[in-house]
């Protein structure tokens, strides 16, 4: 593919992502911005968003997109972001016309024959989550397009082409040799939906291509690949050559109420061999997670130094293991700030009311010699927390998590080659009237 | 007078070509004056030029003019913006409405939905669902909910089997069966466990908890509540519920999308409809407790008396817990069962002491 002409270009030949390098011109991704100022901003946006029952989350979303825009500034010079919340709200609102009645329908329809041809439920349940699965490839394209068509570079305008159906077909046949290969052929469905992606995106009137081979991505499936190789291992070790548990495979059943009995004790059952082997299982299991962000992300940064346009290449020196620890780490300090923050709350307002009422689950579910009033009152507080919890859960996964990511990203990227640049002009306005509803109303907007 | 601002790393994009245009800015009597390389100058009214928002760091901004939706200036003399006395204001928004047309379509497609669609549907198809689909149905949610009711999920609460107490309650469902024989529709079980409750699922599962036979003061108010339930199952109640919250539930999933992770709203907003939903159902099987009661020669009023003996010791829930709760308010179904009694009538005792000893016994 790499060597066929793209349509509608005046060059003869594909851009080559391995075009001879001129440090002259080169560019470096610069990102400004501090991670306090993300904070309160996070903070502001998300307390709105609760304020407001949920409707600010359009704002939010725009605002919070906007400042990580501007902070990745290529040569110097910001990206922005022209989304406007108020199409987003259009968006969800379309969004919800369009599948609520499909939804609603298919999943009573889909439930009624459930029951009364196969005589259980999760029939339906399955099927009912198997209907939305291209709907949910399609608005994750849909989600793409519209973000791309409303972020701009030194005034021009980034695109995504249509195909969004194309891309959910694309997307369920891989997903369905992916799944047949037993995993082997993932590094294919990797590239290829990566391939239809870069290949639709324009920056102006220039057109990305991806290049490279789906191969090259097993290079990033290394660590998983050992780590998995090692649990199997593992596993034979423990289970099979030489068993933790006596007669393990004969008394199977026994085995949860043996964990159960010796979490109680506090120490291994005494008929087991050198249990201390099952360490190992945890241990597997972190290098498993540790195996799928590199190769997430490493993958990643394979197929960037991999796509160009004419005269424009791009490197990313991403690192595998720094994405890695800033998801550990962003990850635990969330969950401690979180826990602090939270008994904080608790303990100033024990010391501030002396009240102790509301903590009393038997009392506030309503049980108790309450009156009206105070019940309300509590559930009212008490969802009140439920919201702040999640409320600061977000804006510690964006000051912690979303933010060093970003920062990462953009530092370890490069834009060797820019010498296409003036060669690019702008690109039309895609209207796009219902942004990304669908992504919204299917939830899958939590990433930026 | 005319003001120079430091032109240096500052840019001008034309919104044509990604190219920054190197610059020199100034400000004179109240046209802010872009100076380009070759020799144009273009001139922005200070009152017109608008700063992007949210624009991260304290490196540059970056401007337009309020007319020209792609030109943009980058500029790192910060000094150049207190100038701008309008940089803040916004666009109006355009297209409102569009956006309060799409919302008005928005609230009634989802309302329509739940309040009239998907009722509808679930009752029609609660008809025509064969009898072993909803016999399967509500076999497994028995299963599901004896798990979830122990403390450890590892040992279903189990069924209470005692020879004599299961015979009497089979007698019991004989008794209240004068018009039409419920022994076929409907099988009751006695749940080992604590709370004072009682369901009915779909494929006619009754469910007593033994903690409702305990606290019972005699054993009409057993049969009330067997009576109730039964009304329930004839109505198939259960089965159409299942049915609608079946659709309605993602339905509701869509509104709530990721905000405050959407279970828990999701969950409250549920209870909420089902609850709508049911404070009719409820009263229905009220109805036909009341007449099966009567026509078995027992006294309609012990549902008043059981929801009497429940009011003393747990509260009523009117006011606005009620409504998250499925039962109507006790007090008017309590008055419901007393208008119920018919004076005149000679009501006798569901069952003999004896059978009542042995039914308080049917989970030793």
């Amino acid at each position: 593919m790499s060597d066929t002409l793209i349509p509608d270009s005046p060059w003869s030949a594909a851009p080559q992502a391995t075009a001879v390098r001129s440090a002259r011109d080169g560019m470096q991704v610069e990102f400004v911005g501090k991670r306090g100022a993300l904070f309160w901003l996070a903070l502001k946006t998300g307390f709105f968003t609760i304020l407001t029952l949920g409707f600010y989350r359009f704002w939010m979303k725009t605002r919070l997109r906007r400042w990580y825009w501007s902070a990745i500034r290529p040569g110097g010079h910001p990206l922005e972001y022209m989304g406007d919340p108020l199409e987003k709200l259009l968006g969800f609102f379309i969004a919800v016309v369009v599948l609520t009645f499909y939804i609603g329908i298919v999943n009573l329809l889909l439930m009624f024959v459930s029951f009364s041809v196969f005589n259980s439920s999760w029939l339906g349940y399955v099927a009912s989550f198997a209907g939305v699965i291209p709907i949910w490839f399609y608005a994750r394209y849909r989600a793409r397009r519209y973000v791309l068509a409303r972020t701009r570079w030194r005034g021009v305008r980034f695109g995504l082409e249509k195909g969004a159906w194309g891309y959910a077909a694309r997307a369920l046949l891989y997903w369905a040799i992916t799944i047949l290969s037993l995993g082997t052929l993932w590094p294919r469905m990797t590239f290829l939906l990566e391939k239809y992606r870069t290949d639709r995106t324009f920056f102006g009137s220039a057109r990305l291509v991806q290049g490279g081979r789906w191969q090259m991505l097993y290079r990033a499936a290394v660590p998983f690949i050992m780590v998995l190789l090692g649990g199997v291992a593992l596993g034979l070790w423990i289970a099979v050559i030489d068993p933790v548990a006596p007669n393990m495979w004969a008394r199977l059943e026994t085995l949860p109420e043996q964990v159960v009995t010796a979490m109680g004790l506090g120490r291994w059952p005494t008929a087991w061999q050198t249990p201390e082997r099952l360490w190992g299982i945890p241990l597997v299991l972190s290098g498993l997670i540790y195996g799928a962000v590199h190769y997430r992300w490493v993958a990643k940064r394979i197929m960037a130094n991999h796509k160009a346009a004419y005269g424009i290449t791009i490197a990313s020196r991403l690192q595998g293991p720094r994405v890695a620890m800033i998801y550990v780490l962003g990850t635990f300090i969330s969950y401690m700030v979180l826990i602090l923050g939270i008994g904080l709350i608790v303990f100033l307002s024990l010391i501030m009311y002396g009240q102790t009422d509301w903590l009393d689950p038997g009392k506030a579910s309503g049980f108790s010699a309450f009156g009206d009033l105070p019940r309300w009152l509590s559930f009212t507080v008490l969802g009140v927390i439920y919201l702040s919890v999640f409320l600061m859960w977000g804006v510690l996964h964006n000051t912690f998590v979303t933010f060093p990511i970003m920062r990462h990203m953009a530092r370890t990227t490069t834009l060797p080659l820019t010498a296409g640049l003036p060669a690019i002009s702008q690109r039309d306005r895609d209207a796009f009237a219902e942004a990304e509803g669908f992504a919204e109303a299917l939830d899958l907007g939590a990433a930026i | 007078m005319s003001l120079g601002f430091d032109g240096m790393g500052s840019a001008f994009f034309e919104g044509d070509r990604p190219v920054a245009e190197e610059i020199s800015l100034h400000i004179a009597s109240g046209i802010l004056q872009i100076g380009l390389d070759d020799g144009r100058i273009l001139r922005w009214p200070v009152a017109e030029v608008r700063q992007m928002p949210d624009t991260a760091g304290k490196k540059g901004a970056v401007l337009r003019l309020r007319s020209d939706p792609l030109a943009r200036l980058f500029v790192t003399d910060l000094s150049v913006l207190t100038h701008l006395p309008n940089r803040h204001r916004r666009t109006p928004p355009k297209g409102r409405v569009r956006l309060a047309a799409w919302a008005v379509a928005a609230v009634a497609a989802v309302g329509l939905q739940i309040g009239y669609l998907i009722p509808l549907l679930a009752d029609n198809m609660a008809l025509y669902i064969p009898p072993a689909g909803e016999r399967a149905l509500g076999e497994a949610t028995f299963g599901h909910i004896r798990e979830a009711l122990d403390d450890t999920g590892l040992n279903p609460v189990p069924v209470c089997t005692s020879q004599a107490g299961v015979a009497v309650l089979d007698r019991l469902v004989t008794q209240l069966g004068t018009d039409r024989d419920f022994r076929q529709e409907v099988s009751v079980f006695v749940l080992d466990h604590e709370m004072v409750n009682a369901f009915a699922l779909p494929g006619g599962f009754v469910v007593l908890f033994r903690g409702l036979i305990d606290a019972a003061e005699g054993p009409d108010e057993v049969a009330a509540v067997l009576a109730h339930e039964i009304g329930h199952v004839v109505s198939r109640d259960p089965t159409r519920h299942a049915l609608r919250s079946a659709g309605s539930i993602g339905v509701l999933g869509l509104l709530f999308g990721d905000f405050a992770g959407g279970a828990a709203v999701l969950f409250l907003t549920e209870r909420l409809i089902s609850a709508q939903y049911s404070q009719g159902a409820e009263a229905g099987a009220d109805t036909f407790a009341h007449q099966v009661l009567d026509k078995a020669g027992i006294s309609p009023g012990a549902l008043g008396d059981m929801f009497e003996n429940f009011r003393r010791k747990h509260g009523d829930r009117d006011g606005v817990s009620a409504h998250f709760l499925s039962h109507p308010a006790l007090g008017e179904r309590i008055a419901a069962a007393q208008a119920a009694v018919d004076v005149d009538a000679a009501y006798h005792p569901a069952m003999s002491e004896a059978d009542w000893a042995s039914l308080r016994g049917i989970c030793d």
